[in-house]
């Protein structure tokens, strides 16, 4: 069992009557790829903002390195990269310049190679002034500037906007071969197929709670199937009829017709649709779209 | 305390301002004290119109007397208080708000906040180039206007009194320069303060002009710290006075104090 980088717990944060996010608890052990999902607003950079100490939590606690975020936010960012979601960076600088003067953060003064390294990755001309750059290239260089000191863990906060196809998928590479290097990455997106095809676990945050946790293998194969009953006749497949513990999303196709989310106990819907007569019958694992639009829900 | 990464990139990035905002008010200074001159040439034309100019227009000026405007230092120091005191405080105040607030609504205090560096390093690293920003433009300002009475004089230059206003000057530039700072970390939705801080400054310099005016040297006038300053320069007893120098070095000092303990809770939002 790997120990955990990040531990948050109960962690609530409220802007004055509104909500930030309620009650959050999760772990992302070392060297974890882990998915944060959930639409807009439903308090991702919230969580992530909390983490960095940049706002402070109304209530709870939360851990990074097994450093309090509030006591040894200096300690803790000096060991972490951050991709923030929609920060500006020095325009007048130039994109060299800037990334020189973060790297100096780090004590690295001599980052000349890696910065060189990652903008031939990323394709970014470093000689350009930053307030002359493209969203996407402004994104780049916030890329750049978090992964250029080789941290033990970085921090995404939608690290894809403003980014055409082909650089997000050298940015996957990127961070996939980061975190075969022992980089934990927690990455923060509303995209469902990025957290797909580079998340091992997942979390999803609906309204500022995190309704679900788990391995995305498992949210896909063990919990949730799609039921599809076709009944022979009208009047054997209504829904006051046809109450089962674990079926939710009900929705009536047709008159004969009705499809559902299960998560009970199969035996038990076996069992209950074994007296009525079925012409057709499908249980199958939902797309994981399908699934996180149920939470969503 | 002071993080000297910041602390450059920061001078860097106000220099131009500060480079900007000294050789106005040098020009300033040097232009009007060229004046002098001819102010002495037709002093007996001058004396007469002053006979239908009111009292008050030339003390809203910064005279305190009609023979002020006579003696170099006296027209110095009226001027002083329009360039250096009023404009002076103005960039102190604006710069000061400016060089905390500016990261939080050009967005780029995410990223700076992401550096391994405390909130304390960033606030004592900003407030040492505000600090410094107002010693040298207080310093060139000093220099300017020395060289100008020295160039212009029609007697001996009384060094004295012109540092003791000199110190004056900078103290009350300096009050304005914690004010800003406590502006800047009150704010809790980030946005630019500039008209607000020109405003005050002018607010409070109205003040103290329709003290001076009125005559009214009661509690009304204190509101504003101009009163506090002690302007009269050719007043045979004008000298260092403790107080004055504690009051505006202690309110400097609370409020740079108040506003690191406000600026540590806050929450930046972006």
């Amino acid at each position: 069992m790997s120990s955990n980088i990040i531990e948050i717990s109960n962690l609530s944060k409220y802007y004055g009557r509104s909500r930030g996010i309620e009650d959050v608890s999760l772990n992302v052990g070392q060297g974890e790829f882990f998915g944060f999902i959930g639409p807009n607003g439903a308090g991702k950079s919230t969580t992530i903002r909390i983490l960095l100490n940049l706002i402070f939590p109304s209530s709870g606690s939360a851990r990074i390195f097994g450093l309090d975020v509030l006591r040894d936010s200096k300690k803790i960012r000096g060991r972490l990269g951050y991709v923030p979601s929609d920060a500006n960076l020095y325009d007048k600088m130039k994109v060299r310049e800037f990334l020189s003067f973060g790297a100096a953060f780090y004590g690295r003064n001599k980052s000349e190679d890696r910065i060189q390294e990652l903008a031939g990755i990323l394709d970014l001309n470093l000689e350009r002034r930053i307030t002359d750059l493209s969203t996407g290239n402004k994104k780049k260089v916030n890329i750049i500037q978090a992964l250029v000191h080789r941290p033990e863990l970085l921090i995404l906060d939608e690290p894809t906007s403003g980014l055409d196809p082909l650089i997000q998928s050298k940015l996957f590479g990127l961070l996939t071969e980061e975190n075969k290097r022992g980089t934990t990455v927690f990455f923060s997106s509303h995209i469902l197929s990025e957290v797909q095809a580079l998340c091992r676990r997942v979390a999803i945050v609906k309204e500022g709670r995190i309704v679900k946790s788990d391995e995305i293998a498992v949210l896909r194969e063990k919990q949730l199937k799609k039921v599809r009953v076709l009944f022979t006749d009208t009047g054997t497949g209504l829904q006051h009829d046809f109450k089962i513990p674990g079926m939710e999303s009900f929705h009536r196709e047709s008159q004969r017709s009705i499809v559902f989310m299960f998560s009970g106990d199969i035996n038990e819907l076996v069992h209950c649709l074994s007296g009525r007569s079925i012409e057709n019958l499908s249980i199958e694992e939902p797309p994981l779209e399908e699934i996180f639009l149920h939470y969503y829900q | 305390m002071i993080n000297i990464i910041l602390f450059r990139m920061e001078f860097r990035r106000n220099v131009r301002s500060l480079v900007l905002w000294s050789v106005i008010i040098c020009a300033l200074i040097f232009f009007t004290m060229s004046l002098f001159r001819s102010v002495l040439q037709y002093q007996q034309q001058i004396m007469g119109m002053m006979k239908i100019v009111p009292m008050a227009a030339m003390k809203a000026r910064g005279f305190g007397n009609i023979t002020d405007i006579f003696s170099g230092l006296g027209f110095y120091a009226a001027n002083n208080i329009v360039y250096m005191m009023l404009l002076g405080s103005i960039y102190s105040m604006v710069l000061s708000s400016n060089i905390l607030l500016k990261e939080e609504y050009l967005k780029t205090a995410e990223y700076l906040m992401s550096r391994p560096i405390s909130r304390d390093e960033i606030f004592a690293s900003k407030l040492a180039v505000a600090l410094l920003n107002i010693v040298i433009l207080n310093l060139v300002a000093g220099i300017t206007g020395f060289i100008s009475l020295i160039v212009f004089r029609s007697g001996d230059v009384v060094i004295r009194p012109f540092l003791i206003i000199t110190m004056y000057t900078f103290l009350l530039n300096l009050f304005f320069g914690a004010l800003g700072v406590i502006v800047a970390v009150m704010i809790r939705r980030p946005r630019p303060v500039t008209f607000f801080c020109v405003g005050l400054v002018l607010v409070f310099y109205f003040i103290f002009t329709i003290s001076r005016i009125s005559g009214v040297s009661g509690e009304f006038g204190y509101v504003s710290p101009f009163k506090w300053v002690n302007m009269d320069v050719l007043k045979s007893d004008f000298s260092f006075e403790f107080w004055r120098i504690a009051l505006f070095l202690g309110l400097a000092l609370l409020l740079s104090g108040l506003s690191l303990m406000i600026y540590r809770k806050k929450d930046i939002l972006t």
